[in-house]
């Protein structure tokens, strides 16, 4: 029997702009289409795609329009002053008629059934949550969204959001001890049949995460887009050995796990390389050692359990790991 | 226990033709469904279990658009709801059953069997060439006793068709294999690979009627849309430049755990409407699939012998192992 080279990457497609919207001060959304007219990928709230703005500059962006909509993906772009360059070239150099490379969709922030969610947005946090509102509302659940931002001209959707009536807190200004007194409020005492939903700025995040430590595991679900910080990390020399390949590599401490198996002929998923789009996720099969959890995708939970790593930024510390790959 | 098969997908268990003025019953992901089309011609969904005892409706009759149960006489309209009880003049307090949301594309019946609600924000995958006058199509349909996934797996591994089937198989899938292309998603997963010029199958160059030895280059792709499709493509172009394409669809629907519904169709863009090409084709097809069904079946008594046990993965597994990723992010996703 002859070998099957079998070689794996994720879809990607040059999508145009179909329209490019100012839907708040300094937010645009950009609607991309196929031009071939094909059906794009299906999808589920809380999805994101990659955008490839240019050879160096790949960023990572919540859909926002309708997944049963199968010809189109909406992103809402921020134009943040201390941008890294991805929003800055979406708001200098992209006009209806654009192409722009897509990679993708995946989601590492999955709506989860449940009866009852409160939904948390800060400032352009607010995309993933359009769609998985329509979800808990067509499911008939109880939800709430609490949405923070600088000033209600800078918060997009509002006029969207504003439809759903009661069920949404606008918290224009900025305003902390607001901020604070509603957090306790809406997540101050666990509930056993209640989810929480938060994107945002770190400081958000935070001060969720902080206030969502006593409710029962699993309750809380957020995304990062910025790679959490990882001073101090020592990258040593350890082995992997790939289990469906069938060979030991050693990955140098120069070198990610990732780049070592693309080394050694081996396909293998991969988009950010900096821990945060969850690409690479990869199965532990066994580890001789301990291994050094250095993404933002995993919590603290899932880190711990050692089920799986992102082998674009994760190592090992010693020793040797058995992966799926 | 942990539900294994996803309710937030359209499946499609009947084909159109198959659901008409009469009651027609089905099984889907563990429920118990009864289809029927109403005198406007719209198709109905409802539980196929009177409210008030163990009795299928579908062993009762249909009245006009209601159905009536065989046993009690409950009368149920299309939305499932009871409309009219032979002992009293009150219909009970919450005498219902549930009513499914259904829709009809390319030919089949889909029924959407998790919270009605996400039923509209949902997906039905596009199979045209099954609806489409540009092609013709054999099918048939078969109880298999394997679990859908194991379905799955199996279509999605390009590696079994030369052992399950060798006479039907390509001339080419015998020599060295050129690389496999998957491209995955976050719920999608497809696989494709081009052949070099070689030899259509035998059963194939007669239909084609085109000598043994003409060479045919062919470009082969599998899809997965949604758990409850596979559809595989075989695209053979002559070196005068012709096209004959195959279409292999099959519609999977969880009955449950550890068994599925499958429909399977063959369609052809080639020999379009010749009655003798069908007969052919669905002698040499329904062969196939039976022994397909046959390998499954022993693989789910084995799975259910000795459990699931450990597995060895090969890199060519990329595409089964997406599909049970995909279906446990569903999974999960739903609470199950």
């Amino acid at each position: 029997m002859t070998e099957t080279e079998t070689r794996l990457r994720e879809y990607e497609s040059d999508l145009v702009v179909e329209s490019y919207d100012v839907v708040a001060e300094d937010v645009v959304a950009l609607t991309l289409v196929n031009p071939d007219g094909q059906a794009l990928p299906a999808w589920t709230p809380g999805a994101h795609i990659d955008l490839v703005l240019t050879p160096e500059i790949t960023r990572q962006y919540s859909l926002c329009s309708s997944p049963a909509d199968a010809h189109r993906f909406t992103v809402g772009i921020l134009n943040a002053p201390n941008s890294r360059g991805g929003s800055a070239f979406v708001h200098e150099k992209v006009s209806v008629g654009s192409t722009i490379r897509i990679r993708g969709p995946r989601n590492h922030f999955p709506l989860v059934a449940s009866p009852r969610y409160v939904f948390i947005a800060g400032g352009i946090g607010i995309t993933p949550m359009i769609p998985m509102i329509a979800e808990a509302e067509a499911a008939g659940a109880d939800w709430t969204l609490l949405y923070g931002g600088r000033s209600e001209a800078s918060m997009a959707y509002i006029d969207v959001l504003r439809a759903y009536g009661e069920r949404v807190t606008l918290l224009p200004g900025n305003d902390v001890a607001l901020m604070s007194a509603a957090l306790d409020e809406r997540i101050g005492t666990p509930r056993p049949d209640t989810l929480v939903y938060t994107c945002g700025p770190e400081g958000l995040l935070g001060a969720v995460e902080a206030r969502c430590a006593t409710w029962p595991s699993g309750s809380l679900h957020l995304e990062r887009f910025a790679a959490k910080a990882t001073e101090g990390a020592v990258d040593s020399e350890f082995q992997v050995v790939l289990a469906r390949t069938g060979i030991t590599i050693t990955v140098p401490d120069d070198k990610t796990i990732f780049r070592a198996a693309e080394d050694n002929g081996v396909s293998v998923l991969g988009s950010c390389h900096e821990g945060i789009c969850g690409t690479c996720e990869t199965v532990i099969i066994d580890v001789e050692g301990e291994v050094d959890h250095r993404d933002s995708v995993l919590n603290a939970e899932e880190q711990a359990s050692n089920e799986t790593m992102m082998i674009c930024v994760s190592r090992c510390r010693s020793g040797s790991i058995t992966l799926d790959l | 226990m942990t539900r294994s098969m996803p309710t937030d997908c359209w499946y499609a268990p009947a084909a159109s033709s198959e659901v008409d003025r009469d009651l027609l019953p089905v099984r889907a992901a563990g429920l118990p469904v009864v289809l029927y089309r109403t005198g406007a011609g719209d198709v109905v969904a409802l539980e196929d279990r009177c409210a008030h005892r163990a009795y299928p409706l579908s062993s009762g009759a249909l009245i006009g658009d209601t159905v009536q149960c065989g046993l009690c006489g409950f009368v149920y309209g299309t939305d499932g709801r009871c409309v009219s009880v032979p002992s009293q003049p009150n219909v009970p307090y919450g005498a219902a059953v549930a009513s499914y949301p259904t829709r009809e594309a390319d030919g089949l019946v889909w029924v959407w069997l998790g919270e009605p609600g996400r039923s509209a924000l949902h997906r039905i995958p596009d199979l045209p060439w099954l609806a489409d006058a540009g092609w013709s199509t054999v099918s048939g349909e078969e109880d298999v006793l394997a679990s859908f996934l194991l379905l799955h797996e199996n279509f999605a591994d390009v590696t079994q068709v030369p052992f399950i089937a060798p006479e039907i198989a390509p001339a080419v899938l015998g020599a060295t294999p050129p690389p496999l292309d998957v491209v995955v998603s976050e719920t999608s997963v497809s696989l494709h690979r081009d052949f070099p010029p070689a030899p259509l199958p035998a059963w194939q160059a007669e239909i084609v009627g085109s000598p043994l030895d003409t060479p045919y280059r062919t470009e082969q792709s599998g899809f997965f849309p949604s758990p409850a499709v596979w559809v595989d493509h075989w695209d053979a172009q002559a070196e005068d430049g012709t096209w004959v394409r195959l279409r292999f669809t099959h519609l999977v629907t969880p009955i449950d755990e550890s068994s599925s519904r499958l429909l399977w169709a063959v369609s052809r863009d080639f020999a379009l409407g010749n009655r003798a090409v069908d007969q052919y084709l669905d002698g040499i097809f329904t062969d196939y699939y039976d022994r397909v069904i046959d390998a499954m079946e022993i693989a789910q008594e084995v799975l259910e012998i000795d459990g699931p046990g450990p597995e060895v993965n090969v890199n060519a597994d990329a595409v089964g192992l997406k599909i049970r990723e995909i279906v446990s992010a569903l999974l999960t996703a739903e609470g199950a």
